[in-house]
């Protein structure tokens, strides 16, 4: 489903990404942790599109089709999803009318036909039990006031109703404490399916205790210095990332 | 000046003998000029020079407002609606060269007494400006509300394309407890040049609620002046300025504030795009005496490409000792961050950015308690 093939990015002239391999099949669930600044967040977002990288180097195929030529709102409607670590505020937009805008946008980019309102509002409401939000924080602003918790409730919540086909994650498990850590993993777990594909970007291993990932890779100064089963995540949490960094130095 | 007086001479001769003093006063001051602080950022200069002939009545069909009882002017003139409720009386004159002008030349326009213990349906009030080359027209409106009563009014201010010169003149007196909620949508056409002036004095515990979509015009110019002339007044001015690519429209709201523990809150959004040019100019006078007063202001910009200008400038003058008067100002550009979360999302960059820019409006809509008028504000974005 997404292959990254000795993928190197530049921020501002800076080399951040230094040739990553990854390969994530469908029906996988992949861990990717590393330290501070090892280029977690670049990585998520450069899948998602964001401006502001120079791709240097490699390429990325999704679903065996260039990625990084699609616009972000194409990559989306073809099924990519990006949890924001920092999910953006943003006032005066409803976050019903956000979910129902982006689903007729996705719909109308694929060909389909956009949602009934009473079908749309069912789909929701039973998604909205899934993380234990009530219906009213949907018709506030995006986000706005929201908790961290909350916020990170919401991307699950988008990315419910969304159903996307390969959902990458970004330290969606920072931030939150064990009762939402355990809501945010059941949302994450109920789209686990043959059909569909996880990257999970996290510095920490508790998430995994809830996610049991297919693979567990380390990143390291812009490159992933060790793949490995779910037991390397045990290994990081009890060993730290400084002997993987001097040994990718 | 010679192109006013030519046009005057076009009016019946008896609403010349009666209007001649306030043209006489018109042309004796003539038009505004930009050495004026109030007028700086708005050149006038042009319309002493261009041809101007009253304009024929013929205009489109005008539209209707679910809810609203509707009245309609086109050029000046009454043109549907109930007929008692349209004037053709010669106005006072109240200082200033817009108003003077438009007193010479209206013929026409709202004449509204409002008893209370009678509530009436909302107030639709369309006036169309247009339908040909170097026309002009002018109409004035005076609206008075009796003590304890209530009114909605909804201004709906249309134009066309062609080069065109209106005035229009709003003269409001609400006695002690009233409450007027004046909403206005104003959408001139791309050739209408406007100046238009609104004055309303309000008596102890009256309230003004005005609300406006300001969707611009080749030259508009607005003056909203609410006078808090006795205790407990309260004033709420707020609007969205939306001029369209190589528009001018200019805004300048004065606050006199003359009785106590009077409350006045004015809230701003310019949207403005490339070439077009956006001026909101907010005069607080507090007045000896007028302890208490407790004001706020605040003028949000957007800025959607280069080449767009908007001049926000609030003017505080404060004559009383014991008073809370705050203002603030910001001018950005879209949030990149917010668009790129919405594109994300699946939303294409330029839905993204309408809908970043019709929240930013919708701040202020929201704020217009007459749902038909709310969407037909929201219509025009």
């Amino acid at each position: 489903m997404l292959e990254i093939k000795n993928l190197h990015a530049t921020v501002d002239g800076k080399a951040i990404l230094q040739g990553i391999d990854l390969s994530v099949k469908a029906g996988e669930v992949h861990a990717v942790m590393g330290p501070n600044g090892s280029g977690k967040s670049t990585l998520a977002h450069l899948l998602a599109g964001r401006e502001g990288y120079a791709v240097t180097q490699g390429q990325v195929l999704y679903k065996g089709k260039d990625l990084l030529a699609l616009a972000p709102e194409a990559r989306a409607a073809e099924g990519l999803f990006l949890g924001f670590q920092y999910p953006v505020e943003i006032p005066g937009v409803s976050s019903m009318y956000l979910l129902k805008t982006a689903m007729n946008a996705q719909r109308k980019h694929r060909g389909e036909p956009e949602i009934d309102a009473m079908d749309f509002l069912a789909w929701v409401r039973d998604r909205l039990a899934k993380v234990k939000m009530d219906i009213a924080m949907l018709h506030r602003g995006v986000n706005e006031g929201f908790s961290g918790g909350e916020k990170k409730r919401n991307e699950v919540l988008q990315m419910l109703v969304l159903q996307p086909r390969l959902m990458v994650l970004d330290e969606t498990d920072s931030g939150l404490d064990i009762d939402a850590l355990k809501i945010v993993a059941e949302g994450i777990n109920a789209m686990r399916s043959p059909e569909r594909a996880i990257l999970l970007v996290t510095h920490y291993q508790r998430l995994l205790d809830y996610v049991k990932p297919d693979q567990v890779h380390v990143l390291a100064r812009g490159r992933i210095v060790k793949s490995g089963g779910p037991e390397l995540a045990r290994e990081l949490e009890q060993k730290g990332y400084g002997w993987l960094e001097q040994a990718a130095a | 000046m010679n192109n006013f007086a030519a046009a005057f001479a076009a009016l019946p001769e008896g609403a010349q003998h009666l209007r001649k003093r306030h043209l006489d006063a018109f042309l004796r001051d003539g038009l505004p000029t930009k050495a004026l602080e109030d007028w700086r950022y708005t050149d006038l200069s042009a319309l002493a020079e261009r041809p101007l002939a009253l304009a024929g009545a013929e205009h489109p069909p005008l539209p209707t407002l679910t809810g609203a009882q509707t009245v309609a002017f086109a050029n000046g003139r009454f043109v549907s609606g109930d007929r008692s409720l349209a004037h053709a009386a010669v106005p006072d004159l109240t200082p200033g060269a817009v108003t003077a002008l438009n007193a010479a030349f209206a013929t026409a326009g709202l004449e509204l007494d409002v008893p209370a213990g009678q509530p009436r349906a909302p107030l639709h009030v369309v006036t169309w400006f247009g339908g040909g080359a170097g026309g002009m027209a002018h109409l004035r409106h005076r609206i008075r509300l009796a003590p304890g009563a209530s009114l909605t009014l909804v201004v709906h201010e249309l134009g066309d394309g062609a080069p065109f010169f209106c005035t229009q003149v709003f003269d409001i007196d609400l006695a002690e407890n009233s409450r007027l909620d004046f909403y206005r949508v104003q959408q001139f056409g791309a050739g209408t040049t406007a100046l238009t002036r609104l004055d309303a004095r309000l008596a102890g515990d009256a309230r003004f609620n005005g609300v406006g979509l300001y969707a611009g015009g080749a030259l508009v110019r607005n003056d909203l002046n609410v006078a808090l002339e006795a205790p407990g007044a309260d004033a709420e001015l707020h609007g969205v300025l939306a001029p369209a690519a190589g528009e001018h429209l200019d805004v300048h709201t004065r606050l006199d504030h003359r009785g106590p523990r009077g409350r006045s809150r004015e809230g701003f959004r310019c949207i403005v795009p490339a070439k077009a040019r956006a001026i909101f100019n907010g005069k607080v006078i507090v007045h000896p005496g007028a302890q208490k007063t407790d004001s706020e202001q605040h003028v949000d910009s957007l800025l959607l490409a280069p080449g767009a200008e908007v001049d926000a400038k609030p003017e505080l003058e404060i004559f009383a000792d014991d008073v809370k008067c705050a203002h603030g100002a910001t001018c950005g550009q879209l949030d990149e961050d917010a668009l790129y979360y919405l594109r994300t999302r699946g939303l294409d960059l330029a839905s993204a950015r309408n809908l970043l820019l019709r929240s930013f409006a919708q701040h202020v809509l929201d704020r217009i308690g007459f749902e038909p008028a709310r969407k037909l504000a929201e219509g025009m974005l």
